[in-house]
């Protein structure tokens, strides 16, 4: 019976529904995540009468055909790239871009990965470098003993230097978008890589048309809404449940056949 | 007289394609987009009696007479995507795929690396003139309700949201696409564009169910029918063929 094939499509989608959502939940204060959502796409269909053939030699039609469905697949499970609220933390070097924009951030293999997560911290040389101690590109280093360490809107990274009236700039940070950031591909610890679904990196200060604005003192919460996930957990469970009773049905109606001849 | 238990067979044949079509309805219960169906359950033409048979009355198989698609809007809800669109009417977007014009009414579209307007699964949302291009940098893309794609003040674009004159010439092919393989050709359509919505799937889980009990309890009971005949059968040649023993 095609019914228990389809129902077992139906339970293994709302599976991945669960894994999704299970995800979500548990990355709801993780700095920079976003949501994540799986979409499903009907599955292919068997035609047993073509809609439209004709059914007599004077021309009549058949007006709908018989076609039956498979069930339903993960189409794909894609990132709500929307944003998340800016929290302050009164941290001089926690970053967060209010707009479209990802940090450029250098992996110890030399590649070149991206991040909205911009609890940012110096390392033992004073450059800039994210949790993990991964430099943030252009590699920017703040000189020892300085003070009032500054970075503007636009990107601007300005210091004190010990006994100066005047600050001074000491580089110039850059964020990347992408055609399609629901394309990057997910590295986990708050990285994604560009893929070929992504589209090239396109790097530029701050503040330029299509780019966000950094915000010193602020990190970008995660944009997960709890309220709707568990909204979403509930329908996911009752989903899984229907079909499962698909199934039972079948499951009798199998037993019936068997039992029919006493 | 074996024909109750022939008819029965082709009820209960038809009692399994309505259940591989309710468990299809429930598995794509959050399936975007998606139009639930019916079999429609008719009487095939009768079959005059034979000649020189016992029965008298013309025998009337259970044939099915196609499925119906019911093409009710599904409900619209907020994703807050500014690319996810929904449409409010009757009507499809129009996608091109590798195998020709495809239809849909899954709005969940997004950018491919250059920049063009693609579906969930890469393939190019149509637009009045063709393919529709954006460039993320011209600022925030706002649809309006009859399909104008605009960036920045300027229209960068128009969706193509068309229809047929009959929907039951679309055929579906699997990933929330129609296929036309009817020679109507497609309409523009008024129906409303919504920005930000995705329409969901229009099968009523409880409706689906009670169907899952009436499929399964009508099987039952042509099953005992069947029963019925066979001890029927069983009890004429027990009788009838019975030695006199006086």
């Amino acid at each position: 019976m095609q019914a228990l094939r389809t129902a077992a499509t139906g339970m293994a989608a709302q599976d991945l529904n669960v894994q999704v959502i299970s995800n979500n939940i548990a990355n709801m204060n993780t700095v920079g995540f976003k949501r994540q959502s799986a979409v499903f796409e009907d599955l292919l269909y068997q035609t047993q009468e073509q809609p439209g053939v004709q059914s007599s030699d004077q021309g009549t039609v058949v007006p709908t055909g018989v076609q039956i469905g498979a069930g339903v697949k993960a189409g794909s499970v894609y990132r709500i790239t929307g944003q998340g609220t800016l929290t302050n933390t009164g941290n001089a070097l926690d970053l967060a871009i209010n707009g479209p924009g990802y940090f450029q951030v250098q992996l110890p293999d030399g590649t070149d990965a991206y991040t909205r997560a911009g609890n940012f911290s110096l390392n033992a040389q004073g450059q800039i470098v994210t949790a993990d101690g991964y430099l943030v590109q252009p590699t920017i280093t703040i000189p020892q003993n300085s003070t009032n360490l500054t970075i503007s809107q636009t990107g601007q990274v300005q210091v004190m230097a010990p006994g100066a009236a005047t600050p001074t700039v000491v580089g110039q940070l850059q964020i990347s978008t992408f055609l399609n950031d629901a394309g990057l591909d997910a590295q986990g610890n708050n990285l994604v890589v560009e893929s070929a679904a992504s589209g090239p990196a396109t790097p530029a200060n701050p503040g330029q048309p299509g780019y966000g604005v950094v915000m010193q003192g602020y990190t970008e919460a995660s944009n997960v809404d709890p309220v709707s996930e568990i909204t979403n957990l509930i329908i996911a469970q009752r989903a899984y449940e229907m079909n499962s009773k698909v199934v039972t049905t079948a499951d009798q109606m199998l037993q019936t056949a068997n039992n029919t001849k006493s | 007289m074996d024909n109750a238990i022939y008819v029965g067979l082709s009820r209960q044949v038809l009692l399994q394609q309505e259940l591989d079509i309710a468990a299809n309805n429930l598995a794509n219960a959050d399936t975007t987009g998606f139009k639930f169906e019916e079999m429609l359950a008719g009487a095939d033409k009768a079959t005059p009696p034979a000649a020189g048979g016992i029965a008298s009355t013309p025998v009337t198989f259970v044939t099915s007479n196609g499925v119906a698609r019911d093409y009710s809007q599904g409900p619209l809800t907020q994703t807050g995507s500014p690319l996810d669109v929904a449409i409010d009417g009757k009507g499809f977007f129009q996608i091109s795929t590798a195998s020709g014009p495809r239809y849909t009414r899954d709005g969940r579209f997004s950018l491919d690396p250059t920049g063009k307007l693609v579906t969930m699964d890469g393939d190019a949302v149509q637009g009045n003139g063709g393919d529709i291009t954006l460039d993320p940098k011209k600022g925030p893309v706002a649809i309006s309700e009859t399909g104008v794609i605009s960036q920045g003040g300027q229209q960068v674009g128009q969706l193509s949201v068309v229809t047929f004159d009959s929907l039951a010439a679309l055929s579906k092919d699997g990933g929330n696409l129609y296929r036309n393989d009817s020679n109507l050709t497609p309409t523009p359509s008024t129906a409303q564009v919504k920005q930000g919505m995705l329409e969901g799937s229009n099968v009523q889980p409880v409706v689906q169910i009670t169907r899952l009990i009436e499929i399964s309890r009508a099987y039952d009971a042509i099953s005992s029918m069947m029963s019925d005949t066979a001890n029927l059968s069983n009890t004429a040649v027990q009788k009838l063929g019975a030695v006199n023993a006086s």
